[in-house]
């Protein structure tokens, strides 16, 4: 009963967590006109909170840099299931421009923890972020949800 | 003063158009829609390229751009074109600008649309000044006719080819020779058969003296004269422009040094040293009537078997040249031929 109310409540708000993990802070300037009044994203029931222990989606960006291998990780424990990653622009799919030879970048992200939906682009639109997010928050967290014991 | 800017503020609340808006809170399509003019991932179509890898150069992503081969089959061999791994490209669109096929491989955005401008007069000259030989005397800005043609910049003297008509006034008033270069864009194979021309009767004729030339000792000049009669004739049957062929022999007759490689089959001793180290695979050793061949063809002229030869078969030589009056009708090369100073392996 409890479960079955909460899936109704997710499917319809969704909160968010961005974390950068050292990139160029581009798509992070993306996400920032996701929430402003031009494209409007809590419209669509999706709070930026910037708290690990509340979100249910989390936002990465960057190409995980040194510092970030096991901080990542950390963050990623922290949040409560069920969750969903999203990968955020080139840089924690390939590493994009940082991932140079002799580079101390350790892309892919999905080395470290599972990725739930990828967004190519540098920076990538933000109705292109904004319709990731909407394909893959409900539906994966409601089922997510369903799946625990 | 503040508590009008507040009334204002609660009445903006109370109006009918702002309780619609509220009502139904949407993002305008628009907004979300992608532009028109949106510079989105690259297109490739694999036809048209020619896998000159410049795509991938200055791709600044490491894993945007990767030039793939298709298997070869049985008819033909297989097609080279770039793939674009959209998880690495940053949709800069320097792989469409640099594409230098036509049609493009690969587009993206517009600005691969762009051309350089360019003048739109039909001229057959292009004038380049030659920053190392410029003396910064000016004087060619003072000739030129054109506001904005020759400008400086940086202490620099610079032909803005986009606006220069190819008149000819600052070739006229440059006072260093060759500081100006009017270079002739028009006739291009027929400009470079002239050269063939020029070049290979320079080296028959060489050729010819071998007898003079082989008895050279090393601080001695052979001077000969060569009548350009001939190659003009040839020359002219070409290409109908006297000014553009005489340019030639200037040019060629300025720069040219050229190298001579002579052979002495009479000292030969068939050790074949030389036939291994020819690069070009110019020098043979026939078996059947045991004699060491050249094939002048394939000779690169780069003196290796000359410093090989223990027996001194090989002679190497260098030519210089000069056009003397500059003039087609009565003029005439001359040569001088010096051995070259090159260390002999065998000493």
């Amino acid at each position: 009963m409890l479960d079955a109310l909460k899936d109704v409540v997710r499917k319809s708000s969704i909160h968010v967590c961005l974390i950068n993990t050292g990139g160029c802070n581009g798509c992070d300037i993306e996400v920032v006109a996701l929430l402003s009044p031009r494209y409007d994203l809590e419209q669509y029931g999706i709070y930026v909170h910037n708290n690990p222990r509340e979100a249910d989606v989390l936002l990465i960006t960057g190409a995980v840099c040194e510092q970030w291998k096991e901080n990542l990780q950390r963050i990623y424990s922290k949040a409560p299931e069920p969750k969903v990653v999203v990968a955020i622009g080139n840089c924690p799919l390939t590493g994009d421009v940082f991932n140079q030879e002799g580079s101390s970048v350790y892309a892919p992200v999905s080395d470290f923890i599972p990725v739930d939906a990828e967004i190519p682009g540098c920076p990538p639109r933000p109705a292109e972020i904004l319709a990731a997010i909407l394909a893959v928050g409900p539906d994966a967290i409601a089922a997510k949800g369903r799946q625990k014991p | 003063m503040p508590m009008s800017s507040v009334i204002w503020y609660l009445y903006e609340f109370a109006r009918k158009s702002w309780a619609e808006s509220f009502a139904i809170a949407k993002t305008n399509p628009e907004i979300v829609e992608t532009p028109e003019r949106f510079r989105d991932f690259p297109q490739v179509f694999p036809e048209y390229c020619i896998a000159c890898g410049a795509c991938t150069a200055a791709c600044p992503a490491p894993n945007a751009i990767k030039l793939i081969r298709s298997e070869d089959n049985a008819e033909e061999e297989g097609q080279t074109y770039p793939v674009i791994n959209n998880r690495g490209c940053i949709r800069c669109g320097f792989c469409a600008e640099v594409c230098p096929t036509d049609p493009k491989t690969i587009t993206c955005g517009e600005n691969h649309l762009i051309r350089e401008d360019f003048t739109i007069l039909p001229t057959e000259r292009m004038f380049v000044i030659d920053d190392y030989l410029c003396i910064r005397c000016k004087k060619c800005l003072k000739a030129c006719q054109v506001e904005g043609a020759i400008t400086e910049e940086d202490n620099k003297i610079i032909i803005d080819q986009s606006k220069c008509i190819a008149c000819g006034n600052c070739l006229d008033s440059c006072p260093v020779k060759g500081a100006i270069k009017g270079i002739y864009i028009a006739h291009v194979q027929e400009q470079k058969d002239i050269i063939k021309i020029i070049v290979n009767s320079l080296e028959e004729s060489i050729e010819d003296k071998r007898e003079d030339i082989s008895h050279l000792s090393d601080d001695e000049v052979y001077k000969f004269d060569l009548n350009i009669d001939v190659m003009v004739d040839r020359a002219r049957s070409i290409l109908s422009d006297d000014d553009i062929i005489l340019d030639i022999f200037q040019k060629v007759t300025d720069r040219l040094k050229l190298r001579i490689v002579t052979w002495d089959d009479e000292k030969c001793n068939r050790c074949q040293l030389c036939v291994n180290e020819c690069p070009s695979g110019a020098i043979t050793y026939n078996k059947e009537e045991d004699v060491v061949e050249r094939d002048t063809e394939k000779c690169l002229r780069c003196s290796i078997c000359y410093q090989t030869c223990p027996f001194g078969v090989a002679g190497y030589y260098i030519a210089r040249f000069l056009l003397d009056p500059p003039s087609l009708d009565d003029g005439v090369i001359h040569i001088t031929v010096k051995a070259s100073q090159l260390p002999i392996g065998a000493d």
